[in-house]
């Protein structure tokens, strides 16, 4: 019987010789590929798309775009998805600029704690409850935007909260400064860029995530601790969407209860057009780090050479759907749900 | 070809990547008769029948059916030319009923105006149970069935497909349907057996050949995926047909046996009043350092089971388990990782291995927290460990980055092999270790067997087959029924033989 | 085989704690689905009527609810084929915007001179259908997780409405098709009628249909049904373009309930329909429950916060009640043995 199957799977794996002509493309090369195709493009369009101005502008929001990105990649590596990362990116967005009032600088660490915690319960819900991981972040991700509204205006309509101008040092000094005329956003992309790469590549836990994503029996059965490491994960899912969070609250002097709509689509395009597999268990941070560039340039350049704003979002659905039927791994689930 | 030969394959070839799973197999069925197929697991039974039933498809080889060539080429071609199986895992849809799974696909007969008449069907189906002596209530979804009534449900399926299709004497291939089945559901089953001999021909296969002397007219053995020999029912022996079917004595060198191995001094691991209901009775065991202990067994005997225990995989009821004399907390994979218990199981892309992970990063999964330095990983002690490994075993890798997907079913299997060794596994559970592996890997498996004995590693193995056990295994224990009935020595050059043992286990 | 947590679980410790009572109510639930969900709703009903001094009990509110749950229920007999499949479709806003935005500017409006009255219904069922079509052919032919593939149409035909609708509000003004929707029969909202209608002839199909019963077949186990003969992608396609059929019509009905019609229409339709699906007892795991559930549900949750709007609760905190209770019926139909490791 095992031959049976043995045979099968390595005729799945001649059909897929020869339907992409390699083995597997490492699916970085694509991303660059779509980059500098698409780049190209976009210049064409507009020739101030290559301005300075213009690619620092997409530079600065790649960072913020990675960081979400990078902790939904870490979900998506160990085989599950979070929903809620729009809703806490609104939330933390929200919650930052107010708790700068009251403890000044203390907002930074006690934002990043609740990110944290925030991802610890999303993996809690998922050891305890045991529902799938789409399902427990829709919801929670409804609830976070429920207290975004909340903590921004109460009971009445959600609006942005402003952060007073006598309290503008507070973000100036952190992410909105600059170093040798770069922006400080930039550098703390890459410091977050360094975090999760180190803990991906150079960890213990980190290195279980993909062992998880990828064969998620044979790490059970190897001892591996898998509510451990889950729950890490959203973890590090929370922290990066309260980085984001943060930074697009300090760029904007105030917070916006609806800023983190848009975040849920584009963190999982980011990953996934990155080339990081929705299966899991393949895939890294400098695929996100061209996923989230890419998507980043893509939204700009749409802008800068006048594509409907309207049009854009189907862009990146259609995105999200080529760049999963590129990357997922078909040899893993026999049936397609 | 006689008058009456409802079904012949003629020289079935069927090949897998490093397998010949068929060779060359001749089989037929005649009219209203019960053939019986035996042969050791991976003899190529369920290949063949597979075949027979048009799910796989032979590489060489013609199919005559009533006289006709016919190519199967589909199931549902085979259904309608009246030859049907009923699976070993049973293949119902277990949310409808069993009236609906009755005639799923094939409800043509019960539309009226365009909807099912869902009383037509019931009445239908309780006709059909009836005459199989079977009282159920057919609007029961199958999932709250037991085994035995899910057998007769697929078997009524069967006989009502091939009179759906006009086919008068189909063929009911049976794979292994009495391992499920307590004592009186197998009396039932085999009353009903001989009753449907009336109108149909039935295959049966199975690994209790007591069973199949008794019911069957005529028996088939298959050895190694070729014919053996078949011979009428009433004339065979079981010894004889035992003797048949596990073939020749083999040839000592095989197994590169040890001839230096001398009796275990320590003890590794010590299996005291190991039980879990419904699968094996309380059992106590050693295993003891550098020796290979073989768990013989059939399907069924729980083998499978007591390995899973001491793995972790499942929670043993009774008992306890031993390692280095230290009790093993039950039912964690991780506590029995840590305490030195490998397991190369049984299926290793599935269970074995992260495919789509590189050779090294595979080989370092149990080890990672020493191969740091600072706290961190390290490349280098990585790359060092990976290669000392590959090296080792001699697995053939174009580089220790190479996906583990792109490498072959032997040089997998040394992947896991080397994983376990890594971490310094003072147990190892071999679950059917050279499944699927060619013969030049098998061999080298075996050599490293010897060697990790001989470092003092305690082996638990179970083979494909009997002379693998026989020959690889310093001690061997047979089960039988979720019994430890024997444990008998197997020292080198003082071998047991096949024929010896299969009796113990039939 | 054991999970994971085997530690873990609230719900594991309830069922060590209570074995039979447990196993009881939960084959109850899914034997006897709807019994559990009247309980349900008997339950809400009674605290909500002793909450608000009966007014949760006069004939106005009792027409409220129904009104308000109508189309809910239609969307949710729309979405819970798919899941009875296995699978998901999260498209139901993308369609639902983008139906919405056609209706707006081809019923009389205000900002062109289009008029096309009843014909309206074909155009906006053939858009939903069409759009399934594209769903089920992704999932099928291209092999993409039912999921992925519905809500990357969600946010493309969510993109596409924005396109061609421009943000614009768009009144409606054709009266007919207004009275229509509004109109009451015997004291009961006609929409409410048209989605009792709509479920018997779904649950109807379901039981009754060979088309019913395969679906069925493929939630169950879709190898074995695959084996003996279901022809499963023709299915699956089938089932996405009917829910998207259905949502045509609903998004319809919306609309012109609404008297607006706007591409931000669809916004806030996947939440509380995934909510009524679940708590009418569809697992999600596939292979259970039926029209009947799905409209149930929505009533359950239309009943639940119409209760606590007039109780005064707080919207935001509504949505948090709904996000629990999602996760409570998700976490009670689940069929944790078919899935094995959780995501």
């Amino acid at each position: 019987m095992a031959e049976a199957k043995n045979g099968e799977a390595a005729n799945a794996q001649e059909t897929r010789r020869r339907l992409t002509g390699k083995v597997r493309i490492p699916p970085v090369y694509v991303t660059v590929a779509l980059l500098v195709v698409v780049g190209m493009l976009f210049y064409l369009g507009n020739q101030n798309f290559l301005s300075f101005y213009n690619l620092n502008t997409i530079i600065s929001f790649s960072a913020i775009l990675l960081m979400v990105a990078l902790g939904q990649m870490c979900t998506i590596l160990i085989g599950g998805i979070d929903l809620s990362v729009g809703g806490l990116v609104s939330f933390i967005s929200v919650v930052f600029i107010l708790l700068i009032k009251p403890i000044g600088y203390l907002a930074y660490p006690v934002c990043l704690l609740i990110g944290v915690i925030v991802g610890y319960i999303n993996g809690s819900i998922l050891t305890r409850i045991r529902i799938p991981s789409f399902i427990a972040t829709l919801a929670t991700g409804g609830i976070l935007t429920s207290l975004a509204y909340i903590a921004s205006s109460g009971a009445g309509a959600p609006r942005p909260v402003n952060l007073s101008p006598a309290l503008y040092h507070v973000v100036d000094n952190v992410a909105n400064g600059s170093l040798f005329t770069v922006s400080n956003v930039l550098y703390i992309g890459l410091l977050g860029l360094l975090l999760y790469y180190v803990i991906l590549r150079f960890t213990g836990t980190g290195r279980n995530i993909f062992y998880i994503g990828s064969n998620i029996k044979m790490s059970w059965m190897s001892g591996i601790n898998i509510v451990k490491t889950r729950n890490i994960a959203f973890m590090l899912s929370g922290l990066g969407a309260t980085i984001t969070g943060i930074l697009i609250s300090s760029i904007r002097y105030g917070g916006d209860p609806m800023v983190g709509n848009a975040y849920v689509l584009n963190s999982i395009a980011a990953v996934v057009v990155g080339g990081t597999a929705l299966t899991g268990g393949t895939g890294g941070v400098i695929n996100t780090v061209f996923g989230s560039v890419f998507m980043s340039m893509l939204d700009n350049g749409m802008n800068v050479v006048g594509i409907d704003q309207y049009f854009q979002q189907a862009i990146l659905g259609a995105m999200v759907i080529i760049g999963v039927t590129l990357t997922f791994d078909r040899t893993k689930t026999p049936i397609v749900k | 070809m006689s008058d009456d030969t409802l079904l012949e394959m003629r020289q079935i070839t069927k090949i897998y990547p490093g397998v010949v799973a068929l060779d060359r197999v001749d089989f037929a069925i005649r009219k209203n008769e019960v053939v019986g197929l035996v042969g050791e697991n991976g003899a190529g039974k369920s290949v063949l029948m597979k075949i027979m039933i048009g799910l796989v498809q032979p590489d060489e080889g013609t199919i005559v059916l009533r006289g006709e060539q016919t190519a199967l080429r589909d199931p549902l071609e085979a259904i309608k030319n009246g030859i049907g199986m009923v699976f070993q895992d049973g293949s119902l849809v277990p949310n409808l009923s069993v009236a609906e799974n009755l005639f799923l696909c094939h409800e043509a007969a019960f539309r009226k105006s365009g909807m099912l008449s869902l009383r037509a069907m019931r009445d239908t189906a309780r006709e059909l149970l009836t005459q199989l002596k079977l009282h159920l209530d057919v609007d029961l979804p199958v999932a709250e069935l037991g085994p035995a009534e899910r057998q007769m449900v697929e078997i009524a399926r069967l006989l009502w497909l091939s009179k759906l299709y006009g086919q008068e004497n189909p063929v009911l291939i049976l794979d292994e349907p009495t391992t499920v089945l307590a004592d009186s559901e197998r009396e039932t089953l085999f009353e009903t057996l001989h009753e449907l001999k009336d109108r149909a021909s039935i295959v049966f296969i199975s690994h209790r050949i007591q069973e199949v002397l008794e019911n069957c007219d005529r028996i088939v053995i298959l050895k190694d995926g070729k014919n053996v020999t078949e011979m009428p029912a009433a004339d065979s022996r079981l010894l004889k047909v035992e003797q048949l079917m596990v073939g020749h004595s083999f040839s000592v060198d095989r197994f590169h046996q040890d001839a230096e191995w001398r009796q275990a001094e320590k003890e590794i691991l010590r299996v005291e009043n190991l039980s879990k209901a419904g699968l094996f009775q309380p059992l106590s065991f050693t295993v003891g350092e550098g020796e290979i202990v073989s768990l013989i067994g059939l399907v069924g005997s729980g083998k499978e089971a007591v390995c899973r225990c001491i793995n972790g995989l499942e929670k043993a009821d009774t008992g306890s388990i031993f390692i280095n004399g230290r009790k093993l907390p039950s039912g964690s994979p991780g506590a029995a990782v840590k305490a030195g218990i490998g397991h190369i199981p049984i299926d290793r892309r599935s269970e074995g291995l992260a495919l789509m992970m590189s050779v090294a990063e595979n080989v370092n999964l149990l080890v990672l927290n020493r191969l740091k330095t600072a706290g961190f990983l390290s490349p280098v002690r990585e790359k060092a460990n990976a290669q000392h490994w590959i090296s080792e075993c001699q697995i053939k890798t174009p580089s220790i980055s190479t996906m583990c997907a792109n490498l072959s079913g032997g040089n997998q299997q040394k992947t896991v092999i080397s994983k376990w060794l890594s971490s310094r596994v003072r147990l190892l559970i071999l679950d059917h270790p050279t499944r699927g592996v060619d013969v030049g890997a098998k061999d080298e498996i075996y050599k490293l067997i010897r060697r990790l004995a001989r470092e003092g590693i305690g082996m638990l193995i179970m083979c494909d087959t009997l002379e693998e056990d026989i020959g690889l295994a310093n001690r061997l224990l047979v089960m039988k029924d979720g019994r430890l009935v024997k444990e008998i020595a197997s020292p080198p050059g003082q071998k047991p033989t096949p024929q010896d043992i299969i009796g113990l286990i039939v | 085989m054991t999970e994971v947590s085997s530690k873990g679980g609230y719900l594991t410790w309830l069922r060590k704690r209570f074995p039979v009572p447990f196993a009881a109510a939960r084959t109850w639930l899914r034997r006897f689905g709807i019994l559990a969900q009247i309980l349900s709703l008997a339950i809400i009903v009674a605290v909500f009527a002793i909450g608000t001094k009966g007014k949760y009990l006069s004939w106005a509110n009792i027409q409220t609810i129904l009104s308000l749950a109508a189309i809910p229920a239609i969307y949710a007999i729309g979405l819970h084929p798919t899941i009875i499949l296995g699978g998901i479709d999260l498209s139901l806003q993308g369609v639902a915007s983008l139906c919405a935005v056609f209706v707006g500017l081809l019923l009389k409006n205000q900002f062109n001179s289009n008029d096309v009255g009843l014909w309206i219904i074909p155009i906006s069922v053939a858009i939903g259908g069409a759009a399934g079509v594209i769903s089920g052919l992704l999932n099928t032919g291209l092999r993409i997780p039912s999921f992925i593939a519905t809500l990357g149409m969600s946010w493309i035909l969510y993109g596409l409405s924005v396109y061609i609708g421009k943000a614009k509000n768009v009144q409606i003004l054709d009266e007919r098709i207004f009275n229509a929707i509004n109109v009451m029969v015997l004291g009961i909202p006609q929409i409410a009628i048209l989605a009792v209608v709509i479920t018997i002839i779904v649950q109807f199909m379901q039981n009754r249909t060979r088309f019913g019963r395969y679906m069925y077949a493929i939630g169950g186990d879709e190898v074995i049904a695959k084996q003996a003969g279901v022809k499963v992608n023709g299915i699956k396609i089938a089932v996405f373009t009917i829910a998207g059929v259905i949502y045509g019509l609903a998004s319809l009905l919306l609309a012109c309930r609404l008297g607006i019609a706007t591409s931000r229409m669809g916004l806030t339709l996947l939440f509380p329909t995934i909510t009524a699906v679940a708590v009418g007892g569809v697992a999600l795991t596939g292979g259970i429950g039926g029209a009947k559930n799905a409209a149930l549900g929505a009533l359950i949750v239309t009943a639940l916060n119409d209760g606590l709007v007039l109780m005064r609760v707080s919207p935001y905190i509504q949505q948090a009640v709904n996000g629990v209770v999602l996760i409570a019926a998700v976490a009670l139909t689940l069929d944790r043995k078919k899935l094995g490791f959780i995501k």
